[in-house]
């Protein structure tokens, strides 16, 4: 019988521009929060181990070594540290490293933090630094990058689905009414179909990247931070965590997919989103029904829709019905991207993992800010999609 | 994937590649064979060599793309991008030279030029009308 294993404790930075700051800094303040969330400030000491999550430290912040003086900066020494590095899911598979550490025995304790500084350089190094992920040879060469496979796989499922363009832009107004509403987002902005889709001007505001995919069809590129505690259940220690409701970690599943989008025999099949999310709800004992709520990492609105799919929530092509209805929407009966999701609350990419299920905890509890807490949630799921597709980790949390 | 070493040979190629044991072709190389599992060695000390099967012409555009966004070293207002299958079922992704394409379209696969790095020209495929 494997652990129990519980979050009991969250931190976040605000999302943005934060290119003041270096990245231990963003860092170690929302290791901090996670801290005195977890009401532990004093006893600290208690994490065993540290797993940090970041993707561009080495090569956008020139920095190497980066758990070791986090641990440093917060006063953790002597707890085990070390760096997990998957990408844009680079968060979700440290939380899963600590998950492992836990069940295995080996600690009781474990502090996961996720940060990511990339505002210091420009946009022309920052899409070539992300697109670093793609294949060095057969792809990243030609100047391609995640929003232009992005692009191309959302005209793909448009011209197999009949999506339209206006569809998309419903989808990322139901974002952005969340974000509005979250105050670690980075665009805090509510947006209007007249805006972005039916208004006269909205095509010079809402314009092209990757072609069909628009402006307000990707994520701003963000700055930021998240932080979760995790506690075995059956360990002793959990005597130090008595101010907050322990949230279970129910599930947690990952599955990896072609590096080259080409070879996919379908390339609209997101086969690693499929089996991770397999994986969690098989660990969990539930079904795709007893989902309340999801996190689901929109880094390009098409993929809110295709993952939601994938994930058994919607049958193949119909994922826009439910954006129609607004079943997806905060009141609908079942609300996806909450916290506004990738689209509005930002994308930074080490800590975005970690802030989907920072979003899970805080809905469990009951602690989201006003028009955006979701009605007696039971189970929330959080899919982390790391390269295009070829890495992704599913996470689902319940309440104990 | 370019192989100027051969002697006499000035146009560059872009290979697809063969596995000697159950002849599935691959692009690019993998190191080892996903249908037999036959190893690819790089030296051909080893294992036996895979056989290098120039890969171009006559393909068929299933996705494409125009990008205003692009990455450092790539100094103009877009480009676009497709994804190709050649008749040999291969697939393949690379440069789009049709400034109004549209997916299903018949295409001739050329090589060119499709990065300028100091010192060096990196070639690849180019996708244009036939
Ligand atoms: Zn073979």
């Amino acid at each position: 019988m494997m652990r129990k294993i519980t979050i009991v404790g969250i931190g976040h930075t605000v999302f943005g521009n934060l290119s003041d700051f270096d990245l231990v800094d963003i860092m170690s303040f929302a290791s901090a929060n996670a801290l005195d969330d977890a009401d532990i400030r004093k006893e600290r000491k208690i994490i065993e181990q540290v797993f940090v999550s970041n993707m561009g430290g080495g090569m956008i912040n020139h920095q190497a070594g980066i758990a070791s003086s986090l641990v440093s900066r917060i006063d953790l020494e002597p707890a085990m540290a070390e760096l997990v590095e998957n990408g844009p899911a680079s968060g979700s598979s440290a939380l899963k490293c600590a998950f492992m550490a836990i069940a295995s025995g080996m600690v009781d304790v474990v502090m996961v933090t996720g940060g990511e500084l990339m505002r210091t350089v420009t946009g022309w190094k920052g899409t070539d630094f992300v697109a670093s992920l793609l294949h060095p040879e057969v792809e990243y060469n030609y100047g391609l990058t995640l929003p232009a496979f992005a692009g191309m796989f959302t005209r793909m499922y448009m011209e197999r689905y009949g999506l339209t363009e206006r569809e998309l832009a419903m989808v990322a107004v139901k974002d952005h009414e969340n974000g509005a509403r979250n105050p670690y987002a980075h665009v805090r902005i509510p947006c209007t179909l007249e805006a972005i889709h039916d208004g006269e001007n909205a095509h010079v505001v809402n314009n092209y990247i990757a072609e069909p995919l628009r402006l307000y069809g990707m994520c701003p590129v963000s700055d930021g931070a998240a932080t979760l505690i995790l506690c075995a259940l059956d360990s002793p220690k959990m005597k130090y965590f008595k101010k907050k409701e322990p949230i279970l970690i129910s599930g947690i599943g990952a599955a990896t997919d072609t590096h080259c989008i080409h070879n996919r025999k379908d390339p609209l099949e997101l086969k690693a989103v499929r089996l991770s999310a397999e994986r969690a709800y098989e660990m969990a004992g539930l079904k795709p029904m007893d989902i309340s709520f999801a996190e689901l990492h929109d880094a390009f609105v098409i993929l809110e829709l295709v993952i939601s799919e994938e994930v058994g929530f919607f049958e193949r092509g119909k994922a826009k019905e439910a954006v129609e209805s607004g079943a997806t929407r905060i009141d609908g009966n079942l609300p996806i991207n909450t916290s506004g999701g990738l689209k509005s609350k930002g994308h930074p990419l080490g800590a975005t993992g970690v802030s989907q299920v920072f979003e899970l905890v805080k809905q469990l509890r009951g602690e989201a800010e006003e028009g955006r807490q979701v009605k007696d949630p039971k189970h929330g799921m959080a899919v982390n999609f790391g390269g295009f597709g070829n890495n992704v980790v599913t996470t689902i949390c319940s309440k104990e | 994937m370019i192989d100027f070493s051969m002697y006499g040979q000035k146009e560059p190629e872009v290979y697809a590649y063969k596995c000697p044991d159950c002849g599935t072709l691959y692009y690019p190389a993998p190191m080892i064979c996903k249908k037999c599992g036959a190893r690819r060695d790089p030296s051909g000390v080893i294992f036996s060599s895979w056989e290098q099967v120039p890969l171009g012409g006559k393909c068929k555009l299933l996705a494409w793309t125009r990008v205003y966004a692009l990455p450092e070293g790539f100094d103009v207002k877009y480009l676009l991008f497709g994804i190709v299958e050649f008749e040999n079922g291969l697939r393949a992704s690379g440069r789009l030279l049709v400034d109004n394409p549209h997916t299903g379209m018949e295409l001739e696969a050329k090589i060119g030029v499709v990065k300028e790095k100091v010192g060096e020209d990196i070639y690849g495929f180019m996708f244009d009308i036939r």
